[in-house]
């Protein structure tokens, strides 16, 4: 089938490897915006740095250098959020990097603290989410109890599937994770508001 | 040759190129779609806006603004600029507001003369406030903003075109 079009697509002229190689180069380039769109829309291949999700990601950090790549889901990336999810934001303290945190509470839900967070319990308001890491140690991660509940308007994707390393490939079941009882469930209806 | 066989040259050269070919003219219609997406994303857009809250500076109703992404999460943002943002109280929707504060400075918490409180944007955030301060929610109501949030600079008003303007931030520093 392409052979029928590919013809067309070259003049008649005979042309020197130069030309012909700018003009593979060129086809391809026409495709970059298309990759854009779907690593910022679709889903986008995501290697973790850091410590922050150890021991559920990056179980090996302090064995070798080798990171997790994980799938990112950017399509609606607000809708549906629950305790549990791993997303990733572009970090409030500082807009250059992205995060990777798991949702340890949503709107409504009452938190227990930790240390650098200077209230003791916090209740989260309308359209924002509590994100913690993994990481036991509290120095390992910078998270909602250094700048507080994240709004939601922030999150780009959710991290739904682990590709490397080979034994913990697969979908993430986030619906297995038992936070540490450091939360009070509670109703979106009573999350503190603006209006 | 005449003018009209010189004006026509290239819509000759797209029919020879597209016509009889579907796949090839999908593959440059989503290729377009797609450059122009990204120009939208990381050039410029324009936008109308609506609402009291930026009055002096932008009408209730029927103003369209040209905004410059190259200020997405705040890049070069100065104190006085006209941001976009993700707005943090409504998901999904887009708030024009003037940044009056950045990361380190000291900002008055509430309206001028009610409480006097101040308190210090913390790192990567900005104090964002909408010029007509009796109808705006803004800092004041749900506190400092991630600058992560921004998504562009508001350089310009364009509609309507009798009152077309840059707009310049004309904050000076204290002598």
């Amino acid at each position: 089938m392409a052979s029928r079009f590919l013809p067309k697509l070259r003049s008649s002229r005979p042309r020197g490897f130069f030309r012909e190689f700018n003009y593979t180069l060129f086809t391809i380039a026409t495709w970059i915006p298309a990759v854009i769109f779907f690593n910022g829309h679709v889903g986008e291949v995501t290697w973790i740095n850091g410590s922050s999700m150890y021991p559920f990601l990056n179980s090996s950090y302090d064995e070798s250098l080798e990171k997790d790549v994980c799938w990112t889901n950017k399509w609606s990336p607000i809708t549906g959020l629950r305790r549990g999810m791993i997303v990733s934001f572009r970090s409030p303290s500082n807009p250059e990097t992205v995060s990777i945190k798991r949702i340890i509470a949503v709107e409504g839900d009452l938190v227990f603290t930790r240390a650098p967070y200077p209230l003791p319990t916090v209740r989260i308001p309308v359209n924002h989410v509590w994100v913690e890491g993994d990481n036991k140690d509290t120095n390992k991660t910078l998270d909602s109890n250094t700048y507080g509940p994240i709004p939601v308007s922030l999150i780009q994707g959710k991290v739904t599937h682990v590709l490397w390393p080979w034994k913990s490939f697969g979908p993430i079941r986030w619906q297995e994770f038992r936070s540490r009882a450091r939360v009070i469930k509670g109703r979106p209806e009573n999350a503190p508001g603006w209006d | 040759m005449t003018v009209f066989q010189r004006l026509s040259r290239p819509f000759n050269y797209l029919r020879d190129k597209y016509v009889g070919h579907p796949f090839l003219l999908v593959g440059a219609t989503l290729k377009t779609l797609f450059v122009s997406h990204v120009f939208l994303e990381y050039g410029f857009t324009m936008g109308a806006c609506e609402g009291a809250s930026m009055l002096p500076t932008l009408e209730v109703y029927g103003d369209s603004v040209l905004i410059s992404k190259a200020y997405r999460r705040g890049r070069g943002i100065k104190v006085g600029d006209v941001v976009q943002f993700d707005s943090v109280v409504e998901p999904g929707s887009q708030v024009i507001k003037t940044v009056l504060g950045l990361e380190g400075d000291y900002v008055l918490r509430d309206s001028p003369g009610t409480s006097g409180q101040m308190i210090q944007v913390p790192r990567g955030h900005c104090w964002v406030v909408g010029d007509n301060l009796d109808f705006s929610r803004d800092s004041r109501m749900f506190g400092p903003m991630p600058m992560a949030l921004i998504k562009g600079k508001v350089i310009a008003k364009v509609l309507p075109w009798s009152e077309r303007k840059w707009l310049i931030n004309e904050l000076k520093h204290v002598q």
